[in-house]
């Protein structure tokens, strides 16, 4: 097994459909035998199905090691000391699988490695990372598909991995995108092939040519989504007013101490990072020039 | 209001930083999860809070600071000092 995602080389006996050249730091990955009722550990968190998010979840933690529960999938055990992962048997289809491991459970590993998670979409342009933000349901897929269709590269389709050092770099997720069914069937994008439908997304895996490596590309620019009834425009953001943005769609767990890293890490990107507001109509015939647009002018 | 001998300590709960020039900086209550945007004068007050200083003391150190204050800075900073106490960002 060679490749790597959120800079983790995973070893496992296991297949990944997702995984980017280069290599990256060990993350053991299994299966293990668990119901839903297995037991122990703090309830964390919990997420409630929402039209965006048709699952339950709920996060236990128990001396440093997490359980996630997710309806109808199972419980994930993860350890992001050693790191590891173990994923619950019997998963419908190794595609779902993996999209599983490569959301909460790679979070928590990539977060025990100081690195800052954002619910965020990041496209490459010119050998730099935008990042597109917002809450679910607000078009970043679409938007990362357009420019994945304009040629650019997707470096993560819905959970970035950030990284603090002299310039704030991304570290490049999963090499897939799940494009609304609507818009898959009005939308090219090269060198993508479709690993699984069922659900009210395509899911695409990028080709090798398209996905590169893992290396961690500077960032450039945050992009905030708004919908406008006309016309594109971009908007510088002040730092306050984007650090009330980013707060909420920063994953931090329930500690003093984890809130004050986050704190520390969002007001670290939007002191060194340009922040914009991009108001544009979702209408997906304006999107290459929505994409034209950001990829000119942030 | 708070008195006059009272010396003014920062909640420990919570988390500070500074933003790029001008824009001041932002306070957290890591409790609550509140945060609050403040000017660079209030970035001055936040820092010269040490557990040592009273208000007047504090009214005196920024004064010796700002260009030609104006003539309310006492009220304003001394405002500002009880805002944060009843935001829980300070126990004084």
């Amino acid at each position: 097994m060679s490749g790597s995602c959120f800079g983790f080389a995973p070893v496992s006996d296991l297949s990944f459909e997702y995984l980017r050249d280069g290599d990256g730091d060990a993350l053991e990955i299994g299966e293990r035998e668990g119901t839903v009722d297995d037991a122990g550990g703090a309830l964390i968190n919990e997420w409630t199905p929402i039209p965006e998010r048709r699952s339950w979840a709920r996060l236990y933690e128990d001396g440093g090691r997490y359980r996630l529960w997710i309806e109808g999938s199972g419980s994930f055990h993860i350890d992001p000391c050693i790191p590891r992962v173990e994923l619950p048997l019997g998963l419908e289809s190794a595609v779902k699988r993996e999209e599983r491991l490569w959301g909460i459970p790679a979070l928590l590993c990539f977060l025990g490695r100081s690195d800052h998670p954002l619910h965020a979409a990041a496209v490459e342009v010119n050998g730099e990372t935008i990042l597109l933000a917002a809450p679910g349901y607000a078009g970043k897929t679409t938007l990362a598909a357009g420019f994945a269709a304009a040629g650019h590269r997707v470096l993560s389709e819905d959970v970035s991995c950030l990284r603090f050092s002299s310039r704030p770099m991304l570290v490049p997720g999963p090499a897939m995108l799940r494009v609304r069914q609507d818009v898959a069937g009005r939308l090219e994008i090269p060198g993508a092939s479709e690993v699984a439908a069922g659900d009210d997304r395509a899911h695409y895996s990028l080709d090798r040519a398209s996905r590169g490596n893992c290396s961690p590309v500077p960032i450039r620019a945050f992009v905030l989504l708004r919908h406008a009834e006309q016309g594109i425009r971009l908007e510088r953001v002040s730092p306050v007013d984007a650090l009330r943005e980013l707060w909420p769609l920063s994953f931090r767990l329930p500690t003093l101490q984890d809130r004050a890293r986050c704190f520390q890490g969002v007001t670290a990107l939007v002191d060194a990072i340009p922040v914009w507001n991009l108001y544009r109509p979702l209408r997906l015939d304006l999107l290459g020039d929505v994409v034209r647009r950001i990829a000119a002018d942030v | 209001m708070i008195d006059s001998d009272v010396k003014l300590r920062k909640n420990p709960n919570t988390a500070f930083r500074t933003l790029a020039a001008g824009e001041g900086g932002v306070l957290l209550h890591l409790e609550s999860g509140e945060y609050h945007g403040v000017n660079d004068i209030g970035c001055m007050v936040w820092q010269l809070i040490d557990g040592e200083r009273t208000v007047a003391d504090v009214v005196d150190a920024v004064r010796s600071e700002v260009e030609d204050p104006p003539d309310a800075l006492a009220d304003d900073v001394t405002r500002f000092i009880e805002d944060m106490r009843e935001r829980d960002l300070l126990l004084a």
